[in-house]
């Protein structure tokens, strides 16, 4: 205890040395007064008194580095020492400090920023025990575009029974619910799983337990609901366990609660998480022929040690052979292939492109801050050369003088950390409310320790690397040529020309590199908004309804429900036309969208040409008028296209130009599945023109259109048993009047034909729209953001690299203008040399530029990453505001007065 | 491992701090110059110290807690600062010399054995 004060008072004793030094001379004061008074008293005189009291005493000055070294460590009190000596520096120019701090406190901010969000999406491992282990298992259907590899129900039941390197392995799909036991009836995003998929991901419910394998085999209807779900819907109930809860409109007994951090399936693409999970419990008509085709669940497994994913994925393709085995006839000439990757990367791969980008856009900042913060540093070392040439001759030693550049840095760049984390901890709040909704776990992002460290690393590097250079330059300082240039400050030595020149031709270099990707993504953006959606985007309205299996079990149920619907929608003022379709335009995000296989009479594919893919929507009404759909020839669905009238459909233009090139498809036929599928014939009576399914910068698919009713029968043998048409869709309305002004009505409407349906995603088309166009957007303002920041940093570089040059060669602008120079001869010299850094800069940019273009293009829209406007502009952008920077210094240096000038210093 | 010469400065310092300490437990607050008389007159001038060599081991001790100075005037009107032991130095003393006397004992018990 007592040796924990005493370091305590021994650290803090180098922070109070001057108060304590005072007391000391005090005490030592008194003390030869009282020795004196003795020696006095006993007959000296007053000065022989005096030189024993000194005697007797002792050496004053040997006792005080005694005393010194007792009550404070001294090892330290230099640097304490350098740190007060720096302070004061760098009290007494504060532009230069403040400068130094903002940009450094600007660039590990955003650093730091985009650290953590990075941290928290890529590095962050799965927030479910051994995540490492965790692997997704689908099929790859030869041919197909797909980018996530899914299964189907008979697939799920051969995986779990027949393979053997997974420790758990379980399949799920994500479903919407209708949840009616609590007030008004609402839609909840859940998710049906095997039992197996709780034992894989391994995480303990907060309350209650999971359910089984045997309980989801046994069809028990069982929820688990998570943390948010308990809290918001039920208030955070303890009692709910044991309750029942009515989802679509059967009662489920809640048995668990899961912890707040759950969340499965971790799906890019939504920040609708699941809300509860019930048992997979597939329908017995999911394992006859009409499903057999369906890849609409995915699988999630843990590994059994040692078992790599290559091994578990010739374990899985065993028996996907064998399930190809047993293909109906009409599936004979389809392959798949059985994909196992890790969880991990199949969460975040939709991320990763993105992610590095922002990563390089911010080391090009951070770069930038430091080469801006090495530069102010090299300016005011050559600044103080002659100081420093002083205390050299004085003595002082070179480690000395390297120590204090050393601390002068480590001072300005940690404060600038200090600063910057402040900084970043506004921007992540910031960034996450703008960051796209299809970043996983994006609310887990926050500002955490590792990030907190790699900013203070990052700082504390930064002040070594900039403190380097300029600290080597101060030591190289020539005593004797410094002190002899007698009270001019001269030209500095070529070599810190040389190195500030670079320092700057560098900056521009990098932002120009940024300021051209933004003005890439800049163009890319413009060229979406002119692309033609093929739709309607003003003046429509959407939203979607599902209706629960519970009640509407027959097909004349629900169309009569459907044609009820559209005939009170139709008579409500405001609308002009109102249609129903299952698959609305823009709201198929940035993949390809998954389609359906097709087989077009007379065209015979190439054998390497795999599936003819095409999107099918089933519409209902007018949905084409609804969401103004342009028909190109033929018409539209009529009232008498039924079930049992000639099968019809409406292609779009892609297709038809794909598949009947140079011909009239109208009459022409084509039917859903493969060859071998025995469905009927489909007759064209109609194309529309093409639409963008998912983002307006995706490409158009291949569609066909056809009447709900006609759905079952065109199916074929893929139908199965008691197949249901039309149980959901987008309602979607023309409106004459601004579509928000019908929400109401339209709810109102849905109410009085099912007072319990709800409504889903009502949106109007610009809502879809910008909400397709948001990742873009996103990405666009981001690189623009960044290469913003980047120009202002290079400009404060340049300007304040110039104006050091101009400063320093005052005397030789005075001794020029005095021998005859021109005013205007001035500016032009000092122009000319900004403008010479800034084309080398902008060559050298331009080129870095190109080297990094393959990073881009991903990103790129209708643009080329070498678009000669985009490239010329930003080069000519970056040269304009070099040339400003540096016009501020050369007018000042043309406003010399050369009299003045030279009779200074 | 500390080297012998610390050891012995070592030592040094202990027994002085134990002469202070006692000193003042004994004489009631004094100023470092009555401390330094009061050596000399202890060790019949025979420990030859300068009177400044007291001053790092009073900061020692004022670090530690077990004593504590203020300012105050001497009967002839000069100012000096005195010290005073604290409760904590009391203690310390106590325990100092339990120390010193095992120790004392230890080397005279070997020192008689070793004629």
């Amino acid at each position: 205890m007592k040796y924990l004060r005493r370091i305590f008072l021994r650290f803090f004793g180098l922070f109070t040395n001057s108060k304590t030094e005072a007391e000391l001379d005090r005490e030592i004061t008194a003390h030869l007064q009282l020795l004196e008074d003795d020696f006095l008293d006993r007959g000296m005189t007053p000065k022989e008194a005096r030189r024993a009291a000194r005697r007797t005493y002792g050496g004053v000055e040997q006792m005080k580095q005694l005393h010194r070294n007792e009550r404070a460590y001294q090892g330290l009190a230099s640097t304490v020492m350098d740190v007060q000596y720096t302070l004061r520096q760098l009290r007494k120019s504060p532009g230069f400090t403040l400068t130094a701090i903002l940009m450094l406190a600007f660039g590990i901010g955003a650093t730091t920023a985009v650290f953590s969000i990075v941290e928290g999406v890529l590095l962050r491992p799965l927030p479910f025990a051994d995540p490492n282990r965790l692997v997704v298992l689908g099929d790859e259907l030869v041919g197909s575009h797909w980018t996530r590899s899914n299964a189907t129900a008979p697939d799920v039941r051969n995986y779990m029974r027949d393979t053997h390197s997974f420790l758990h392995l379980g399949g799920y799909q994500r479903i919407g619910l209708e949840l009616s036991s609590t007030s008004d009836p609402v839609h909840v995003y859940a998710t049906r799983m095997s039992g197996e998929v709780f034992p894989t991901l391994d995480v303990a419910p907060l309350m209650g337990r999971w359910f089984t394998q045997q309980e989801d085999d046994q069809h028990q209807l069982v929820a688990v609901l998570s943390y948010g779900m308990w809290r918001e819907r039920f208030h955070g109930d303890e009692k709910i366990l044991g309750t029942k809860i009515l989802l679509d409109r059967k009662p489920y007994l809640v048995i668990g609660v899961m912890p707040r951090d759950f969340e499965f399936p971790l799906v890019p693409g939504h920040l609708n998480n699941s809300e509860l999970w019930v048992p997979l419990s597939p329908r017995p008509e999911e394992f006859t022929a009409g499903y057999a085709a369906s890849w609409n669940l995915r699988m999630v497994g843990r590994l059994k040690p040692g078992i790599t994913p290559a091994q578990a994925q010739r374990d899985a393709q065993v028996v996907a052979e064998e399930t190809m085995r047993n293909y109906p006839g009409f599936m004979q000439s389809l392959r798949i292939r059985s994909d196992v990757k890790f969880l991990h990367e199949d969460t975040v791969a939709q991320a990763r492109p993105l992610m590095h980008t922002l990563l390089i856009a911010v080391a090009t900042v951070l770069m930038i801050a430091c080469a801006n913060l090495a530069g102010l540093l090299l300016v005011r070392s050559i600044r103080r050369r002659r100081e420093i040439a002083v205390r050299l001759a004085l003595g002082a030693r070179a480690a000395m003088l390297l120590r204090q550049a050393m601390v002068e840095s480590l001072v300005l760049s940690i404060t600038g950390g200090l600063v910057g984390l402040a900084f970043a901890a506004a921007c992540i709040r910031i960034g996450i409310s703008l960051l796209p909704e299809n970043l996983p776990r994006i609310r887990e992002i926050s500002l955490d320790w590792p990030v907190i460290s790699f900013a203070l690393g990052l700082a504390a590097l930064t002040g070594l690397v900039c403190g380097l250079a300029p600290a080597f330059a101060a030591i190289r300082t020539s005593v004797n040529d410094t002190l002899k240039e007698g009270g001019r400050t001269g030209t500095p030595g070529s070599g810190h020309g040389r190195l500030r020149s670079t320092l700057v031709v560098a900056e521009i270099a990098v932002a120009l590199v940024l300021l051209t990707a933004s003005g890439l993504l800049l163009r890319s953006f413009e060229k979406m908004r002119q692309v033609d959606l093929g739709f309607r985007v003003d003046h429509t309205l959407s939203a979607v309804y599902v209706l629960p299996h519970e009640r509407y079990t027959t097909q004349s149920v629900i169309d009569n429900l459907t044609d009820t619907l559209l005939r009170n929608l139709r008579e409500l003022p405001g609308v002009e036309s109102a249609g129903i379709t299952s698959m609305l335009p823009a709201t198929g995000g940035s993949g390809v969208i998954a389609g359906l296989a097709i087989t077009v009479e007379g065209y015979v594919p190439q054998k390497s040409a795999g599936l003819n893919m095409a999107a099918v929507s089933l519409v209902q009404g007018d949905p084409f008028q609804a969401l103004g759909i342009r028909l190109l020839r033929g018409r539209f669905f009529t009232e008498s296209d039924k079930a049992d009238s000639q099968l019809v459909t409406i292609v779009n233009r892609k297709l038809a130009e794909h598949f009947w090139p140079g011909q009239d498809p109208i009459g022409k036929r084509l039917r859903r599945g493969m060859a071998e599928t025995p469905t009927p014939w489909l007759t064209v009576v109609g194309i529309v023109d093409d639409v963008k399914l998912g983002s307006p910068d995706g490409v158009a698919t291949e569609q066909f259109y056809q009447p709900v009713t006609q759905q079952v029968v065109s199916e074929g043998a893929f139908a199965s048993a008691g197949e249901l048409a039309g149980t959901y869709g987008y309602i979607v309305l023309h409106t004459d009047i601004p579509p928000e002004q019908l929400e109401n009505s339209l709810r109102a409407t849905v109410q009085s034909v099912d007072p319990q349906l709800p409504l889903i995603d009502m949106r109007t088309m610009e809502h879809v729209i910008s909400d397709s166009e948001a990742p873009r957007l996103f990405n666009t303002v981001l690189i623009s953001t960044f290469a913003m920041i980047a120009l202002l940093l290079a400009i404060s570089g340049i300007y304040s690299v110039i104006a050091f040059s101009v400063a320093l060669r005052e005397q030789e602008m005075a001794i020029r203008m005095a021998l005859g120079c021109q005013r205007r001869d001035v500016l032009h010299l000092v122009l000319t040399s900004a403008a010479k850094l800034g084309a080398l800069g902008c060559l050298l940019g331009l080129l870095a530029a190109a080297g990094v273009s393959h990073l881009l293009r991903s990103f790129l829209f209708d643009v080329s990453p070498f678009d000669p406007l985009v490239l010329t502009v930003s080069a000519l952008v970056m040269l304009l505001f070099a040339l400003a920077a540096s016009a501020l210094p050369a007018t000042r240096a043309a406003k010399i007065n050369p009299m003045i000038a030279l009779r200074g210093d | 491992m500390p080297s012998k010469e610390n050891e012995s400065i070592q030592l040094l310092q202990g027994t002085l701090d134990l002469i202070v300490l006692r000193t003042l437990a004994s004489m009631g607050s004094q100023h470092a110059y009555q401390i330094a008389n009061r050596l000399e007159q202890v060790s019949d001038n025979l420990l030859n110290l300068n009177q400044g060599t007291l001053y790092p081991a009073l900061v020692r001790l004022e670090q530690y807690g077990w004593i504590k100075g203020t300012w105050a005037k001497t009967e002839n009107n000069r100012e000096a600062k005195y010290y005073a032991i604290t409760r904590a130095g009391q203690k310390a003393l106590g325990e100092e010399t339990q120390r010193w006397r095992r120790m004392a004992g230890l080397v005279e018990k070997l020192l008689v054995e070793e004629f």
